[in-house]
């Protein structure tokens, strides 16, 4: 029997986009291309060969193994790419993800990714070019609103207070602005100023936001009244606590 | 009930987010706008931060050496781009501060709490009397006691006795210095000089007092406080061991003993090992501390070092508070943001639980539904509590989670002013767990309810505190209400060194209160030990206990006088 990941439970526009994002089948909304990536993530000049900190792999005569046998490195791992990281700020006004479901898309749909949750940023550290298809992915698709989402390295507060009057997420860096209806980045991943002007397109407009997002909020889908995340918070809570307390008990 | 209730965090958030503080241009506009203008007016909009850096540039002149100077705050762009807003002390109105003054280091209050916890231990008065009574066949009577403690208040703060032409300390540089003795025997107390007693029925409701003296007995204890001056210099350990060397002098001098004779050591042993309690345990060689250090203090011995449940013993969410605020200062801002981290921003993890009335507001919310729904089960009381059990632990924990959740949401201000996912957990899991134990009179239902609190939090908003922080409150459900060795304790006897709580940021604060709940609400004279509960039992501390949070905002204004100063010995500026 072919097993189908159900991935998380809930009756509401919230839990149903929580679902979209850990099963990666999420709607494109914008591209961005490879050049204007790199650009904003700073980690490079765009058109530079990957640096790499050992010869790709099919050179390094490495030894006989059965789990490098098993398991087929990824892109950026064969060829020796340094260590690079992407970093996500999403706002708690609607922003389309949260740190935790951006880390489960990561996670679940991408191979040697090492995500990191914390409340106001998210980071993945990767191989660089694995890192890139990841930042990509993410960037173009409905987890990210340019407005109400923001890649930040350092100086990172945001997703918790008011937006600007402008509706965007407010940065003291000052990354992006809002330049004619669409959302211009300036600055790369840790303030530094960029070259080019970068246009990640329009920002979502309040409703479609509150559409696409996976918080639960009060003056939109307010957490309370999806009862069944609510009774699976309860119950793995109530087996983990039993199951310490007790484990007999436990079927 | 939650959409009506009037906030009591509202007056402080509209006079922090809509009054103007310094130039910060905050004036108009409402708690409930989710849009505003960011005037990005950097630290001069704050008068704390240009005296800070009016003073830097001074002392880099001075000193020829580069020192603070905020624009080297990211490349140039300094704090401030948002505005900077002073804090309300909670439970005090009237005490608006600037967030600066809340690092200790800024903060002379916080710095006498602990000192005044590090310097403190008691020392049992029992082995010492059987000895001289039963091997030397020295009479002991209240009046041998009493020119005892006279000699010993000569003695501790460095005073000499029985040896001659030696050097002292100045009494002016450790007038802070001092010992009292309690007992629970009432004709003893009695014949004790009032100067030398903590009087156990003065200090503490008559129910309480019965408690305290049945559970102490017919034994009696010296509190005994050494100088700060000389803490401060030296390390928790210093206290016993100062202590036990003064008690062991001022024997041999109030009894006439031999100075070298054998019964000499046995009261050094009883003073520093057999007969004292200190108000933190040993650390293990991998955190290297001496005891009363903060990572030894447990949960239930700091309960018991704030002293609110005596002086309002009606209120045990305010109880619970001011063990929040005590907690949070002692554990993060001192303990893991200085001892274990090094760091200094561990300030603002602690400053949310103990300002602008946001954890209060979720705690009183807390009460008035328990007590609604379980029939005043959060009123002080033993009868009226509700039994605990998964059930009552899932309702009370999420009707908590989910009234702070909302209040984050639909005040933006107060999502702002907890600006950190830590920040929120801590307050909300601190709410949670408290009303859990307010409920039961049970801390370990009470630390359930934490657990609870915390994946409701992370499944609301997908998102909690950081790595570490999450880890802890992923994995901590599992041992709440196991007692067996190396899996569980009872949480009062939890505390910072508890194995997965040893970094545990921005954690220990609540949990302490969850301990003191458990017993405020119960209407328990102490939470886990009755010497520690009367030992702070004692005005003449420089730091009031009973209203740690008061303090605090005094230290923050400048109004708090601390101990072991040393402008007597130093150049006049």
């Amino acid at each position: 029997m072919a097993y189908e990941a159900q991935f998380y439970p809930g009756a509401t526009s919230v839990a149903e986009n929580r679902r979209k994002h850990m099963s990666g089948k999420v709607e494109k909304l914008r591209e961005i291309s490879d050049d204007d990536l790199t650009i904003i993530l700073g980690h490079r000049v765009p058109g530079t060969d990957y640096p790499s900190t050992h010869p790709p792999l099919a050179e390094m005569g490495e030894p006989e193994c059965s789990i490098r046998e098993m398991v087929e490195p990824t892109d950026g791992a064969k060829a020796g790419d340094r260590i690079r990281y992407v970093q996500f700020v999403d706002s708690m006004y609607n922003a389309p993800s949260t740190p935790y479901f951006r880390s489960y898309n990561a996670a679940i749909n991408f191979r040697g990714v090492d995500p990191g949750t914390l409340s106001g940023r998210q980071v993945v550290e990767a191989r660089e070019r694995d890192m890139e298809e990841l930042a990509k992915f993410q960037l173009e698709t409905e987890m990210t609103c340019p407005a109400l989402a923001c890649l930040r390295g350092a100086s990172v507060h945001g997703h918790s207070l008011r937006l600007q009057e402008d509706g965007v997420m407010f940065d003291m860096l000052e990354r992006v602005r809002l330049e004619n209806g669409t959302i211009i980045v300036q600055k790369d991943l840790v303030g530094r100023p960029i070259d080019k002007k970068v246009d990640l397109g329009k920002p979502m407009s309040d409703e479609e936001a509150a559409k696409r997002t996976t918080i639960y909020r009060v003056d939109n889908v307010p957490y309370r009244e999806d009862k069944e995340v609510l009774e699976w918070v309860h119950r793995i809570f109530e087996q983990r606590t039993t199951y310490g307390y007790k484990p007999a008990v436990q079927e | 009930m939650a959409d009506d209730r009037k906030r009591m965090f509202q007056k402080d958030l509209e006079n922090k987010f809509t009054k103007e503080h310094g130039t910060n241009k905050m004036e108009g506009g409402d708690i409930t706008d989710m849009r505003i203008p960011y005037y990005r007016l950097g630290v001069d909009q704050n008068p704390r931060k240009l005296e800070m850096k009016k003073v830097g540039k001074e002392i880099a002149e001075k000193r020829g050496l580069a020192g603070y100077n905020p624009m080297m705050h990211c490349g140039g762009i300094p704090l401030g781009q948002r505005a900077l807003t002073p804090s309300f002390i909670s439970g005090n109105d009237d005490m608006m501060v600037e967030n600066d003054d809340l690092h200790y280091v800024n903060n002379a209050a916080m710095q006498q709490m602990w000192d005044d916890i590090r310097r403190t231990c008691i020392v049992g008065m029992d082995m010492a009397h059987e000895t001289l009574e039963k091997r030397l066949g020295i009479e002991v009577t209240p009046e041998t006691i009493n020119h005892y403690l006279e000699v010993l208040n000569h003695a501790l703060p460095g005073g000499a006795v029985v040896q001659e032409h030696m050097v002292e300390t100045h009494p002016a540089l450790v007038d802070d210095c001092y010992v009292k003795i309690f007992t629970g025997d009432d004709e003893l107390a009695d014949e004790i000089d009032d100067q030398f007693l903590i009087d156990i029925d003065k200090q503490f409701p008559a129910e309480q007092a019965e408690q305290l003296k049945s559970s102490i007995g017919n034994t009696t204890w010296q509190a005994a406080h050494i100088p700060t001056i000389v803490s401060r210099t030296t390390d928790g350990g210093q206290t016993t061991r100062w202590t036990a060397m003064q008690i062991g002098m001022s024997y041999i001098a109030a009894y006439g003993m031999c100075a070298g004779e054998a019964a000499v050591a046995d009261l050094s042993y009883a003073a520093k090992h057999a007969g004292v309690v200190n108000m933190g345990d040993m650390l293990p060689a991998r955190r290297a501390r001496a005891p009363n250090e903060p990572g030894g203090v447990t949960f239930g011995n700091l309960a018991d070092i704030v002293q609110t449940s005596r002086t309002d013993p009606e209120d045990p969410a305010h109880v619970t508070l001011e063990v929040v605020g005590a907690g949070c200062m002692l554990y993060d801002q001192i303990w893991l943001g200085s001892y274990m981290s090094g760091g200094v921003g561990f300030t603002q993890y602690s400053t949310a639980a103990y300002t602008n009335n946001i954890l209060d507001d979720n705690l009183y919310y807390d009460v008035e539904y328990i007590n609604d729904k379980y029939d005043g089960a959060a009123d002080k009381g033993i009868d009226n509590k509700v039994t605990p059990s998964m059930d009552v632990i899932k309702d009370i924990a999420t009707e908590s989670t989910l009234y702070g959740l909302e209040n984050y949401e639909k005040y933006p201000v107060a999502l702002e002013d907890h600006f950190g996912g830590s920040q929120r957990a801590t307050v909300l899991s601190a709410a949670a767990g408290s009303a859990g134990s307010l409920a039961t009179g049970n801390a370990n239902a009470g630390l359930s309810a934490w657990y609870l609190c915390m994946y409701l939090i992370k499944e609301g908003h997908g998102r909690l505190g950081f790595f570490g922080y999450d880890l802890q409150d992923q994995c901590g459900a599992t041992n709440t209400f196991s007692y067996q060795s190396d899996e569980g304790l009872p949480h009062e006897l939890r505390g910072p060194n508890y194995p997965n709580y040893a970094m545990n940021v921005g954690h220990q604060g609540g949990y302490a209160a969850i301990a003191a709940a458990a017993h405020a609400g119960r209407g328990d004279a102490y939470a886990l030990n009755p010497l520690i509960k009367v030992c702070f039992a004692d005005e003449m501390l420089p730091f009031d206990f009973s209203q740690p949070r008061k303090e605090f905002g005094r230290g923050a204004l400048r109004e708090f006088e601390p101990s072991g100063e040393r402008s007597l010995i130093i150049p006049a500026k």
